[in-house]
């Protein structure tokens, strides 16, 4: 499912339009700045991200402050939001007739380009440093800031020589995830990227403007050589990441920082995020709302009947059935995979892993191409055909098939690794109690293991609804006029300038997922309520 | 034999039996051609130091592990091949392994509802089995909300409520502190005499064994170095390993060993012929050392300053007072000897730095091999 869209990849590439890709790609100053610029953006972003991520998570662990929960929060809800919401927003905002920067500030800068990708992409990819970051940081033993502080190093000294050492594996992996989202994202560079075309949006072009697909099937080529270099760097760091996060529960008191000019300090940048972040989204949300935000300041309802009279109703409903379909798919192939590795499997698990987790290291246009190249005709093996066509217009279920597969194979690692993460924390000898009391292999999974890893499901099933409902990278190539893609029609509307329209379909797909997200977390939780009651004896 | 609850008790034996682990060529051999027979309602420990085989053992006993070789005999019929489901064993484990989410009595019923048992019966046999292990009031606690000697009962009573023919205990009380372990002890060897249900201990805490046990099995790289009764072990063993495992020892170098029949042999010791009881093996050997327990030895204050004769008198180079004993270190001819006073009186308390007089009764000694 992974492996042969990759490989149909490489294989078109080699045709001659990707092959002078290449060859531009040594001397062609033009191909080389695409490429320049890829590096340039996925650095800075990984790089600017980590750091903001870091600050965040240090604020949360070991500063007390009033309003930490609602930081906590606001730092998490770009991890749910449409990747252009941001863009269309800050352009507004700040962009050359921004209503910030023009209206009130008087200035006209140019935000298309590099600039306004770094903003836009760093503030919607470091809730993934925030988070990684904070996991290890809970891990961190207080015992041993407070032992080094008993042998009398000074605070500042004490983080940097034993704090700090043991989060750099965690400083490298966030870097890495960074500078990969960073350089995959297609929707933020055709939105606000201008000139500045990197890798992921060059292929956008050359596939659906230029129709030279082995072109696009090169430039995606080139994007995944980094793509999955950084991908088995991290895990090599992940693997020597266990020595700091397996050390068992912490111990020992917080040592919070309460110098008020060093807190002042760790604080600005946290709180100027999440207020951006804050302003961000109630543009996005009145944005729905107004005839022309900046201009025209008043209150509409006309987007959202805009919306619901014309096409936005098929594509709301049919990317949330489809979502619908493949969350319960994703969550329990993740389960499945997860138990595989950690319980199952003695032989192989390392490759079951790589591969399951291949669907998100792999850059999401580079998916996203290798789908419609391999899926848009019948699949054959000599003269039989084993597969119908799964994509494009005139597929099978009008190419949905494929649409939910990617929406599986994109968001199941989240499941499988939150799984690997939930079993690994289980004892094995709960199983073997299980199967010396008579279950056999299969009652034990279904009413000790399941039950037990009900929480990392959970979290499994709410990142794989969220992320199906809200990407486009992998889906604008595959998308046909009977599978309409909510996200592909906001940028339609984005391009076409109708940014209230844009706004109103932001707020509908945030309420969407919010919504699901709840139903989910009720029926979850609903079923362990059962479960957890003792019968009276 | 009829046990209380009705089951009745089974004999298990262990042919030959072998585990290697291994990985492209490369095995390692974790229990090496072990073979024992378990009776009826008997009380056995595998006792040993860290990686000779006992958990393994234990694991293929419950089916956890396939053996390489050998087999698995339960009432004479092989059950090495099953799978841990299909066999009437019952195991407690060193971690409890109780089902976080379920309450202490689902926790029991488990097993029970497992192999559809009727409903009315379950509530009978859970509540009978919490009176046994004093948990009834606890039947709807979730294992996080019990004391860690609360949580073994509960792993108990869920293994015991499915009348194992065989119980097997994977060192059940390392996680307890010390007086609670002690106490659990004697509760589990309480109860299991009570039923009469055969039982399998792994440990490798000597005093848990010597309590608990009706035979200790000592291992040993893999291999089986000794059975025998708390006291043959402690006081007859085979080998410097054994005697060194099970309590503390001194053992003083021998020569001249030649065997005097009935199991004894003669021995100079410090160049006089004295003689002892010794285990076979440190007969038919050339190399054998001489054990004397701490607690064999009589400690005197001596009138002399300096130590005149060695092998009577050493130099006292610690003392620690323990209140129901002193432990004094000798320095001797023979090396350093420990020696355990019990019931010390104030004034026969042999100061640091003063002489000693040191002795013990030859009946007291025991040759065992030193072969290594």
């Amino acid at each position: 499912m992974i492996i042969l869209p990759l490989a149909n990849i490489l294989v078109r590439s080699s045709e001659t339009t990707g092959i002078e890709v290449f060859k531009r790609l040594l001397n062609d100053p033009v191909t080389q700045k695409i490429f320049q610029n890829t590096v340039a953006i996925g650095l800075s972003v990984g790089a600017v991200g980590t750091l903001i991520g870091f600050l965040l998570a240090y604020a949360q662990t070991r500063l007390q402050f009033r309003g930490k929960k609602l930081l906590h929060i606001i730092c998490l809800v770009p991890l749910i939001s449409p990747p252009f919401a941001f863009a269309t927003a800050v352009i507004v905002l700040f962009g050359r007739s921004g209503m910030i920067t023009s209206d009130l500030l008087g200035m006209r800068p140019t935000l298309y380009g590099y600039p306004g990708l770094l903003i836009v992409l760093t503030t919607s990819f470091f809730p993934v440093a925030y988070m990684n970051l904070l996991g290890m940081m809970k891990n961190l033993d207080p015992s041993l800031d407070e032992a080094a502080a008993s042998l009398g190093s000074s605070k500042f000294r004490v983080f940097r020589k034993v704090t700090f050492p043991m989060l750099i594996p965690g400083i490298a992996s966030s870097f890495l995830l960074l500078f990969v989202e960073a350089i995959a994202d297609l929707a933020n560079p055709l939105v606000i990227g201008g000139d500045f075309t990197v890798l992921s949006s060059r292929a956008y072009i050359a596939i659906n403007g230029e129709y030279d697909v082995p072109a696009g099937a090169a430039y995606s080529a080139i994007l995944l050589v980094p793509g999955m270099l950084v991908f088995l760097v991290q895990r090599y760091w992940g693997q020597k990441n266990n020595v700091v996060t397996v050390t068992g529960k912490p111990s020992g008191q917080v040592n919070y920082v309460k110098n008020p000019l060093a807190k002042f300090a760790l604080l600005i940048i946290p709180v100027l995020t999440a207020a951006f972040i804050v302003l961000v989204y109630l543009t996005v949300i009145f944005g729905g709302f107004i005839k022309i935000l900046g201009v025209n300041n008043t209150f509409t309802l006309d987007w959202f009947r805009y919306i619901f009279s014309g096409i936005g109703n098929e594509a709301i409903f049919k990317t949330t059935l489809m979502a619908l379909i493949a969350t319960p798919l994703a969550g329990i192939l993740g389960m499945i995979l997860a138990w595989l590795i950690v319980r199952k499997l003695k032989r192989g698990r390392e490759l079951v892993d790589v591969l399951g987790m291949l669907g998100i290291a792999v850059p999401g246009t580079v998916l996203g191409i290798g789908y419609a190249i391999t899926f848009n005709h019948v699949l054959k093996w000599g003269d039989t055909s084993i597969l119908p066509q799964l994509a494009g217009g005139g597929a099978i279920f009008g190419g949905a098939t494929a649409v939910i597969m990617i929406y599986v194979i994109r968001s199941s690692p989240a499941g499988q690794r939150s799984g690997v993460a939930a079993l690994q924390q289980i004892n094995p000898a709960i199983d073997e109690a299980s199967s010396s009391l008579g279950a056999s292999g299969f009652r034990t999974f279904r009413k000790i293991t399941l039950p037990l890893i009900k929480g990392a499901l959970l979290t499994g099933l709410m990142f794989a609804f969220a992320r199906s409902m809200t990407t486009l990278s992998a889906i604008i190539f595959i998308t046909t006029p009977d599978t309409p893609i909510l996200t592909s029609k906001i940028l339609a509307e984005v391009d076409s300038g109708r940014y209230g329209a844009s706004f109103a379909f932001c707020n509908i797909l945030i309420v969407l997922v919010l919504t699901v997200m709840g139903i989910i977390n009720l029926l979850v939780r609903g079923k362990s309520e059962k479960v957890q009651l003792a019968p009276q004896t | 034999m009829t046990t209380a609850t009705g089951s009745t008790s089974s004999r298990l034996q262990l042919n030959n039996l072998t585990k290697d682990f291994g990985q492209k060529g490369e095995s390692i051999t974790a229990v090496d051609n072990v073979t024992l027979t378990i009776e009826p309602g008997e009380f056995i420990t595998l006792l040993g130091p860290s990686g000779c085989g006992k958990t393994t053992t234990l694991r293929m006993i419950a089916g956890f592990e396939t053996p390489t070789s050998g087999e698995i005999l339960l009432d004479e019929s092989d059950v090495s091949r099953l799978t841990p489901d299909k066999r009437p064993m019952g195991m407690v484990f060193q971690s409890y392994a109780l089902f976080p989410h379920m309450s202490v009595y689902e926790n029991v019923a488990y097993g029970l509802k497992t192999n559809k048992t009727p409903n009315d019966q379950i509530k009978r046999e859970v509540a009978e089995v919490l009176s046994i292990m004093s948990l009834e009031m606890l039947a709807n606690r979730a294992p996080n909300q019990l004391s860690g000697g609360q949580q073994q009962r509960v792993a108990l009573a869920r293994a015991m409520v499915m009348k194992p023919k065989v119980l097997l205990f994977d060192e059940p009380l390392s996680n307890l502190d010390a007086k609670l372990r002690a106490q659990m002890r004697i509760e589990i060897r309480q109860l299991q005499q009570r039923l009469g249900i055969t039982s399998i201990f792994v440990t490798h805490d000597q005093d848990e064994a010597m309590s608990i046990s009706d035979r200790i099995v000592v291992m040993r790289n893999a291999k089986i170095e000794q059975v025998g009764t708390p006291a043959e072990i402690y006081l007859r063993p085979k080998s410097v390993f054994v005697a060194d495992f099970v309590g503390r020892s001194n053992f003083l170098k021998v020569s001249g060993i030649k065997s005097t029949g009935n199991g004894r042999a003669q021995v100079t010791l410090n160049g006089k012929e004295i003689e002892v009881g010794a285990s076979a093996d440190a007969i038919s050997s050339s190399s054998a050392l001489l054990l004397v327990r701490p607690e064999s030895i009589k400690v005197e204050k001596s009138s002399s300053t300096v130590a005149s004769d060695g092998f009577t008198e050493g130099k006292v180079s610690q003392v620690v007072f323990y209140g129901e004993h002193v432990e004094y270190t000798i320095e001797t001819q023979s090396g350093e000897l420990i020696a355990v006073v019990s019931n010390p009186v104030y004034e026969e308390i042999v100061p640091v730095g003063s002489v000693a007089k040191y002795s013990f009764d030859q009946n007291r000694a025991w040759l065992v091999s030193s072969d290594k």
